[in-house]
């Protein structure tokens, strides 16, 4: 095994061993899970038509947003990047590695809810399973690369919890998850149409691919990339 | 070229203030040598330059070998065992870890501790096993020995006698003068920005010149002289107890340590 997928693998047991990432990857979603998925379906039995994305969302917002900025605050804002550096390990393997760590984990609760949703909830599996996993996987991505912005940019640990729940709140109220999009006021619809949540929402359950739907997606995780390249490049030169 | 590091006129400034005002310093291969300086004299800085970690303004560093480097300020993720520490850089720098030098450092000990389990000498000795895998030819040591204990600092000194031995050559930074004078061949003292001496340990203590403090204590009481030749200070003294019939219970000879030394030139005192 090479030095980088040793790097991914140890990367993510180091996950499984912080209690962050569990909590906000696994045991905060799966709660969620259990009550809204409970109240959801009781109080409407049609959302059961939807319920594997949007609670699907809901993780893979808040394991990405709530998760991972203290995973990357933790290596770029101690001494660990230090050693990184004085070592011969690029400062972008962090970045790396965290985000291949955390995309694994999310696609893992994922699954999870995949398959427990619909024996729980009578949920139904969603009928187009190529668009639901392609917008599964575009989705943690681009909230996996927005999370990564929180994490090297913020300089301190409050500041990198408020911007993350700033994001969080917004993401899973607006998106079209909690309450139909169509029943939002207008200035709300249009302002959760800055979040990917709603974008990913619409791609996972569509019947097929849209540019229209993947444009906004695609430019957000364009945007994030350039800044993230920019942060490492602003850490990397003292 | 015959010297490890050569560093010729090294300038760096933060904003306004100029940290570095054209050092020039040379390390010959094979040796230790130390960089002193009082806090804010610019010893990090001129290391993290050299090291290749800071972006310096002006001057040429040219460094002969590869590096290895133990900070003072490094961590570890807190939850990453000693094993996969050692295991992630090594699989990084395409090296073996060797199992004596890890024995040696103790890290084999921590192998299943988490980084946050393990004491502060344990994580130095962690990052110095971490500094040495890739085989380095010039290891660069800041403050190795804080935070360690008596045995500890033992322990760590021959190792870094032993990797003398090996033919590395060793640049530390240290407030420890007990430690620089026991390890070191050769030092630089720097003062706001400048190299006010650079040479042999011993070339220092021949510059200043020898003073010593004389101590003898009698049954009536600790008596303290000042000399410059202690041989003839010594035999005058001695007479003069001997005449007057006094018991002498304890002689200490003092002479003037490398910390005082350093204090001169560092401070101006």
């Amino acid at each position: 095994m090479n030095g980088f997928l040793y790097g991914v693998t140890l990367q993510w047991k180091l996950d499984l061993r912080s209690r962050t990432m569990l909590i906000t990857c696994y045991a905060v979603p799966l709660l969620f899970f259990a009550v809204m998925g409970g109240i959801f379906t009781s109080v409407m039995p049609e959302s059961k038509e939807t319920l594997i994305q949007s609670m699907t969302v809901f993780a893979v917002t808040m394991g990405a947003l709530i998760g991972l900025p203290p995973s990357l605050a933790e290596i770029y804002r101690s001494d660990i990047k230090n050693a990184y550096q004085a070592n011969g390990v690029p400062l972008s393997l962090g970045l790396i590695l965290t985000n291949l760590s955390a995309f694994v984990h999310l696609l893992i609760m994922s699954a999870i809810l995949y398959v427990i949703a619909p024996i729980l909830f009578d949920a139904r599996i969603p009928k187009h399973p190529e668009t639901y996993s392609g917008g599964l996987i575009i989705l943690i991505a681009v909230s996996l690369g927005i999370a990564s912005i929180i994490g090297l940019a913020v300089k301190d640990a409050a500041n990198t919890s408020m911007f993350s729940i700033l994001l969080f709140i917004p993401s899973t109220m607006l998106s079209g998850i909690m309450f139909p999009s169509d029943m939002l006021p207008r200035a709300f619809a249009v302002a959760g149409k800055l979040f990917p949540a709603t974008w990913g929402y619409q791609l996972m359950t569509d019947s097929a691919f849209s540019l229209q739907t993947l444009c906004p997606l695609l430019s957000i995780s364009l945007i994030a990339l350039i800044l993230c390249v920019s942060l490492l490049k602003r850490i990397r030169t003292r | 070229m015959t010297n490890a590091l050569e560093v010729k006129g090294l300038r760096k400034s933060y904003g306004e203030k100029v940290v570095l005002k054209g050092i020039d310093l040379c390390v010959h291969r094979g040796e230790i040598f130390a960089l002193l300086g009082v806090n804010g004299a610019g010893k990090t800085t001129t290391l993290e330059c050299i090291e290749g970690l800071r972006k310096y303004d002006g001057g040429t560093i040219s460094v002969n070998g590869r590096m290895g480097i133990q900070l003072q300020s490094a961590a570890l993720p807190a939850h990453i065992k000693g094993k996969e520490a050692v295991r992630l850089f090594a699989k990084w720098n395409r090296k073996t870890a060797d199992a004596s030098m890890l024995a040696a450092l103790g890290v084999d000990s921590i192998a299943n501790k988490q980084y946050q389990d393990i004491s502060t000498g344990q994580k130095r000795r962690l990052h110095l096993a971490l500094a040495l895998i890739c085989g380095p030819d010039i290891v660069f040591l800041d403050e190795p020995t804080a935070g360690l204990d008596i045995e500890g600092r033992i322990s760590l000194h021959d190792y870094i006698r032993n990797l003398k031995a090996q033919g590395k050559t060793i640049i530390l930074a240290s407030h420890d003068m007990a430690e620089v004078e026991s390890l070191c061949d050769s030092i630089a003292i720097l003062k706001d920005g400048e190299i006010a001496f650079a040479g042999k340990v011993t070339a220092l203590t021949e510059k200043i010149g020898k003073h010593y403090n004389i101590q003898i204590r009698t049954g009536q009481g600790l008596e303290t002289y000042e000399s410059d030749n202690i041989r003839a200070s010594l035999i005058t003294i001695l007479k003069n107890y001997q005449e007057r019939d006094i018991v002498i219970q304890d002689i200490r000879v003092d002479c003037g340590s490398l910390e005082q030394h350093f204090l001169k030139i560092a401070k101006g005192e």
